[in-house]
């Protein structure tokens, strides 16, 4: 046995154990610090550096000095940057390949920091900065030159007219066509003729007269038959008429409908100064809630974690492979906790208006393993610009089907100073200075994205317009926004994280419109008159065609009753004055139908 | 590099017996063919310095073994993940995954246990068979090798004249 073993062996293990010890602890910072940045920039997209790392094994935790993670929107910019990372690690868990961490501290979270290199991974697109240029679309001033306007515009009465006059000639040439078809004058005096020549024709006894009486039947059907046949045109007829002096009425109402058209196309209409709120304020509230909706975006997959991708039956649970990496198959644990854990997490925010203090609970990969969501509270009293601000949060993600985050802000006595709402050219609007009281409630139900902003804000101090305006309608509204000094302000964002619809409203809209409104309204009346005016005069002669058009009809009325009239008569002087039929007998009880 | 290969030289033309050559590579092959960073290499390093098992034979295995798992992986892999799937040993496993210690040796990942459960497979009949081809060298092909023109040069080279000195060394 003695021949097997050296026991001087296990010194050389000793040594060599030792060895690898030191080239571990020498190089186990930088190898944590590598993984972080590695890690970071791919989950942000953008590189996530580390000044220093220092692990400490007894006890067990992690000290990262300087953490920067880069906007990646803005490879200059770090969207946070943070002093000093210190966690305490639980060494047995770790040995378990599990990163649980009882107490996390942040010190020195700094947001939208300068970086001194780029900290892009790829090609940025340059993006657009939204900036409120927008142009306000103010109702105008100007009264169009109606004569102009009706030689550009395609009016509708003028093609209705156009189209009626059409179909009148249509119909017409149609019903003249068929006149000529259906059974008239000629065919009348063929009946005459027929009736003339029974009369004649008359004879004695059974025989004579059940022979009379048979062509009698004969004819007296073929009138009928020509008589249900104009009936039937005539009613068609009428039908068709009715219809086109329907359409006749119609064109009458026309003229009101191009006048509205054409003062909400020449911003004759105050409907403008009833959103002015959502103007000014809707698109830099839906730039904050879109830069909310993409930071939401990137971190839901931390929220949710591999785990909740996959169905959870009892048996073993295999990831997805890696290239030559193999897969790891996960057993259920008799503990389950998740891969990553942080259960309380201690921020300090340096921000220009001041610190925040916050506390963050529960922020793991695996929400459904721990079965606690992730919670938020953050707030800061005295601050340079707002009196006091608090930020409370819940990102629930347990059931990933079911995920349900709220987020409530509020902020008391915000100072607002400069603040450009319009960059438009015709009206420039500012808010010199300022105090809010705001607060938002936010809920992501699933997909369902739902936000109510409320916010008051007094002692306002409002720029608006232009020196040397001459515009009426701009000074107007310049003067009413000078005189504001509070507004009650109402913001409602519903939507997806995709898509979102803001709607702003304020007491700005109301003021606005009492200020500006029954001006713009008196020269929308004045405009509509002239073009009602003008309208009227270049649609009266097609219309006075088109009335004699429809008075053409009248003599194809006339005609088709006429027609109708002689041939009942001819019915009638064949059955009453030729024949006589009444009370006469036929053998075996048999009846004549007249 | 010269000096390894000289003593490897000598090892296979040295009195030293074959089975510690062959135990040598046999532990070559766990620690080679397995992720080198594993805890049972930690027991394999242990092995290797307190049983008198070759080292020159170990080391040169190790190189070998190491680059041939970069091509057994695939296969490692499906016999991983039969295993730790195999609806018998899910208890086994199981149990096993509580334990810190197993965790730590990272067996749920499917080419360790795959290359792990090949290597220990093939521990006894690699032992044997290595045994057998190193006494049947050095007893036939030994003295036609020290004949061969290669010989003669490699004999004239300095990689020989290292060799030479080691031996003389050892022996002295």
């Amino acid at each position: 046995m003695a021949k097997w073993i050296r026991w001087w062996g296990l010194g050389i293990f000793a040594v060599v154990a030792a060895i690898l010890g030191c080239v571990w602890f020498l190089f186990v910072d930088g190898w944590v610090a590598y993984l972080i940045e590695e890690a970071g920039t791919e989950a942000v997209g953008a590189k996530v550096q580390v000044d220093a790392a220092d692990l400490s094994l007894f006890p067990a935790g992690l000290t990262l000095t300087r953490l920067q993670v880069t906007d990646p929107k803005e490879p200059m910019t770090n969207a946070v940057e943070i002093a000093q990372v210190a966690m305490g690690l639980d060494g047995l868990n770790l040995l378990r390949r599990k990163v649980i961490v009882e107490e996390m501290l942040l010190e020195g979270v700094r947001l939208s920091t300068p970086r001194t290199s780029s900290g892009a991974t790829r090609d940025v697109s340059p993006q657009e900065k939204e900036s409120g240029m927008f142009s306000i679309d103010l109702p105008s001033l100007e009264v169009p030159d109606v004569k102009k306007i009706l030689e550009q515009e395609d009016l509708e009465t003028v093609r209705l007219i156009e189209t009626l006059k059409a179909d009148i000639k249509g119909e017409k040439e149609t019903w003249e066509a068929r006149l000529k078809d259906l059974p008239g004058k000629s065919q009348l005096a063929q009946y005459k003729e027929r009736v003339k020549n029974l009369k004649k024709a008359k004879k004695g006894g059974v025989e004579g007269i059940l022979g009379g009486v048979g062509e009698v039947q004969s004819l007296q059907q073929d009138i009928e038959r020509e008589i249900e046949s104009l009936k039937g045109a005539k009613k068609e007829f009428e039908e068709k008429v009715a219809l086109l002096r329907t359409r006749f009425e119609q064109i009458k109402t026309a003229p009101q409908r191009d006048i509205q058209h054409l003062k909400a196309k020449y911003n004759l209409s105050p409907q403008g100064l009833a959103n002015m709120s959502q103007t000014l304020l809707g698109g830099e509230i839906g730039s904050w809630v879109r830069q909310g909706a993409e930071w939401y975006e990137r971190a839901k997959p931390f929220l949710e974690g591999a785990q909740a991708m996959q169905g959870k039956d009892g048996g073993p649970d295999v990831q997805k492979p890696l290239r030559g990496k193999g897969v790891d198959v996960h057993f259920k644990e008799a503990h389950p906790l998740p891969d990553f854990l942080i259960r309380h997490t201690k921020v300090s925010v340096n921000l220009a208006l001041g610190d925040l203090a916050g506390m963050v609970h529960n922020i793991t990969t695996d929400q459904p393993t721990l079965g606690q969501p992730t919670t938020f509270t953050f707030s800061g009293d005295q601050l340079k610009g707002v009196k006091s601000v608090s930020l409370e949060g819940v990102l629930n993600h347990v059931v990933p089907a079911q995920s349900q985050d709220q987020l409530t802000v509020q902020a008391k006595g915000y100072e607002l100073t400069n603040l450009v709402l319009s960059k438009d050219e015709k009206w420039p609007v500012a808010l010199t200075n300022g105090l809010g009281d705001m607060t938002i409630n936010a809920q992501l139900q699933g997909q369902a994205l739902t936000a109510h902003g409320g916010a008051q804000l007094r002692g306002l101090q409002l720029s608006a317009g232009q020196e040397g305006d001459t515009n009426p309608l701009t000074k107007a509204l310049s003067s009413a926004v000078t005189d504001i000094s509070q507004v009650v302000l109402q913001a409602d964002v519903k939507g997806t994280l995709e898509h979102q619809d803001v709607t702003v409203s304020s007491d700005l809209d109301r003021i606005l419109q009492n200020a500006a409104g029954k001006m713009v309204n008196d020269l929308a009346a004045k405009f509509g008159a002239e073009l009602q005016s003008a309208i009227s005069a270049k649609i009266a002669e097609p219309m006075k065609q088109l009335n004699a058009n429809m008075a053409g009809f009248g003599g194809m009325a006339g005609d088709l009753t006429e027609r109708v009239t002689q041939h009942n008569d001819v019915l009638k002087s064949l059955l009453e004055k030729s024949l006589p039929t009444k009370n006469l007998k036929l053998p075996g009880g048999l009846k004549l139908p007249f | 590099m010269i000096k390894l290969l000289a003593k490897l030289l000598r090892v296979l033309n040295s009195e030293t017996d074959p089975g510690q050559i062959s135990l040598g590579l046999c532990f070559a092959m766990i620690a080679g063919l397995t992720p080198l960073l594993s805890l049972h290499n930690l027991v394999v390093l242990l092995l290797v310095c307190i049983l008198r098992v070759n080292v020159a034979a170990f080391l040169l295995g190790l190189g070998v073994f190491t680059g041939m798992a970069f091509l057994l992986d695939p296969l490692f892999h499906l016999i991983g993940l039969a295993v730790l799937t195999a609806p018998a040993l899910e208890g086994l496993w199981t149990s096993l995954y509580q334990s810190v210690w197993w965790r730590l040796e990272y067996f749920n990942n499917s080419i360790v246990m795959g290359s792990l459960v090949f290597s220990i497979g093939l521990f006894f009949p690699v032992l044997l068979v290595s045994n057998l081809l190193i006494r049947r060298y050095r007893h036939h092909v030994l003295a036609w090798v020290q004949k061969t023109k290669i010989m003669q040069m490699l004999k004239a080279s300095k990689l020989y004249e290292t060799y030479e000195t080691l031996s003389a060394w050892r022996s002295g």
